[in-house]
């Protein structure tokens, strides 16, 4: 007994102890659920079963249900929509932005870093105010595209169906533009100075240093952002809620939403599970890809 | 082209470009203190012509905004003590050693930063609801929060003691320190920025959360800001006004801490999530 006190004060026990403390939490908070996920997706869940830890098992049978329902197609296709659309937009402005700010002037760190301010507000507050911009009869974002010449008459973000998935993208693209931007910079600035400095003698003009030595360089940053624009892009849902609430008739939901809605708003238990493992096993993987290039980028 | 000039002109630039992406903000102010009919001109008036000092204390009170925003505080204090506590021991040690066993920690850890709060609310719910947990709806929201934000918690606190050089912990173990005496004098003092920043940044986040809050917690007496914002904007509502006046309330206490310690939350932020 005195040698396990005195490990855990002074030894080796002092250093697990820090770790599987939290460890034991996490895996009951986190991983006993993920558990929970995959077996009540196995069983028949309601209102009168909810209490009850013995429910009837049912196989497969809700993965069955999902599939042969008919808004699953269009919820998984507007998923992967979103999550390009998303993906592109943040990816391809903040490389823009961060290729800007690269260019040293005085005041260009202090500067850029304000952008982050759209990635620490609450997700509630940037999908209100983006409700109200998109706003169909007096939103400005319409008044600008009218008076740019862009669209003839008022286009209803939230209530088109049309639309009402592009006025989140849209939303999410604000939202995570400047994270990408940041990391991208920390990217750019890690490129040594000297090699632009031969290319540059060697006669290659800007285009050609870009797409020979920044990006190249760039490749295991830009997977890791790609991943982790993926993996947050997925966890989005705050935005969802403040605009369109999935609606009209799910024209902007996406499985995400889509799982919490059948939780807690059909009270439809064993379907939003079911969701859930699908989409967890496929976060997952992606978050495969976003730790092995940070690792990449760790050791090389 | 002088060097002052080519300065002056990029800056130029970029205030530019920070204007337009920051102007969903600016709007979200001036709509704040339009009267109701100036807030549905057209064309919009981009300078409120009688600003409505009025409409916060108004909101604060009509909404009950400090009770929303005492919820939010309580929700975030706590997930922060509770993450803190946790999480500051593990990232040291996981920061400590380099093995394959720590490689299985890491691995772990960063694995569970990644699952969506909303797929991961349904088993919470059913699981706490059973065990009986959600007749203390604030303290669920709390442990749920802590399960979801601890890993990116340890992954930054991680990168900070990895600056912290081993030999000055050895050479207090030399003294005579027991490892608990050289964590607590010497380790975790020199490592204290860069907790304090990665504990602000899970507090802005916490003092936001929205699925768990609304999930858990039924009771409007108990819910928090985030929830509180949902309820005030129905599908179709017209009090835009008031509603960014709520949001102005509050956001601005975040975006003022962040403002003023931003130099040291980028570089937090960019240290942990890339290495």
């Amino acid at each position: 007994m005195k040698r396990i006190i005195a490990s855990v004060t002074d030894g080796k026990g002092f250093d697990i102890g820090l770790v599987l403390l939290p460890l034991a939490f996490l895996f009951i908070m986190s991983g006993l659920p993920l558990v929970y996920n995959l077996v009540m997706s196995f069983q028949e869940v309601d209102m009168f079963s909810l209490g009850s830890f013995v429910r009837p098992f049912i196989g497969l049978k809700n993965y069955a249900d999902l599939f042969s329902q008919s808004e699953t197609r269009p919820i998984l296709l507007n998923t992967a929509i979103f999550v390009s659309a998303s993906i592109a937009g943040q990816f391809l402005i903040g490389f823009g932005l961060a290729l800007f700010f690269w260019m040293n002037f005085p005041g260009a760190s202090w500067l850029r870093g304000l952008f982050l301010v759209s990635w620490v507000m609450p997700g509630l507050v940037v999908g209100a105010i983006w409700n109200w911009i998109l706003s169909g009869d007096f939103g400005v974002l319409n008044f600008f595209l009218r008076e740019t010449g862009v669209t003839d008459g008022n286009i209803f973000w939230r209530s088109d169906p049309n639309y009402s998935l592009w006025a989140v993208i849209i939303a999410n693209i604000w939202l995570g533009t400047s994270f990408n931007m940041i990391l991208l910079s920390v990217g750019l600035s890690g490129i040594p100075k000297d090699l632009y400095e031969a290319a540059e003698l060697d006669g290659a003009n800007a285009v050609q240093r870009f797409f020979t030595i920044t990006l190249p360089m760039m490749r295991s940053t830009i997977g890791a952002i790609i991943a982790l624009g993926l993996i947050f892009t997925l966890q989005q849902f705050d935005l969802f809620a403040a605009i369109t609430s999935g609606g009209p008739n799910n024209a902007s939901n996406v499985t995400q939403y889509w799982a919490w809605d059948l939780s807690f708003r059909q009270y439809d238990f064993a379907k939003g599970a079911t969701i859930s493992v699908i989409m967890i096993v496929f976060v997952m993987l992606a978050s495969v890809v976003y730790v092995r290039s940070t690792r990449h980028e760790v050791r090389g | 082209m002088s060097d002052t000039f080519r300065n002056r002109l990029m800056f130029a630039v970029a205030l530019v470009l920070a204007a337009i992406y920051l102007f969903p903000l600016y709007w979200m102010y001036i709509t704040a203190l339009k009267t109701g009919s100036a807030m549905f001109a057209t064309p919009p008036k981009f300078l409120p012509s009688e600003p409505q000092w009025g409409i916060y204390q108004y909101v604060w009170q009509s909404r009950n905004m400090g009770r929303y925003l005492w919820n939010s505080l309580v929700i975030a204090s706590g997930a922060v003590s509770l993450i803190a506590v946790l999480g500051v021991g593990c990232a040291y040690a996981l920061a400590r050693y380099r093995n394959a066993w720590v490689d299985v920690g890491l691995f772990l850890i960063l694995m569970l930063q990644v699952l969506p709060a909303s797929l991961m609310v349904t088993p919470i719910f059913v699981g706490f609801s059973q065990f009986g947990l959600l007749d203390t709806p604030r303290l669920a929201v709390i442990l749920a929060i802590a399960a979801k934000s601890m890993p990116f918690f340890v992954v930054l606190v991680r990168a900070t003691f990895m600056s912290v050089p081993m030999e000055l912990e050895e050479a207090a173990l030399v003294d005579g320190n027991s490892r608990i005496g050289a964590f607590f004098n010497i380790v975790l003092p020199l490592a204290r920025n860069g907790i304090l920043v990665s504990a602000i940044l899970i507090f802005m986040q916490s003092f936001g959360e929205f699925v768990y809050s609304k999930s858990m917690i039924q009771a409007v007496e108990l819910q928090p800001a985030s929830v509180g914002l949902n309820s005030f904007m129905g599908p179709n509502t017209n009090e835009w006004n008031n509603i960014m006046a709520y949001a102005t309330i509050y956001v601005t206490p975040i975006l003022a801490a962040f403002v003023l310690l931003q130099r040291r939350i980028v570089s937090g932020l960019t240290s942990g999530a890339l290495k």
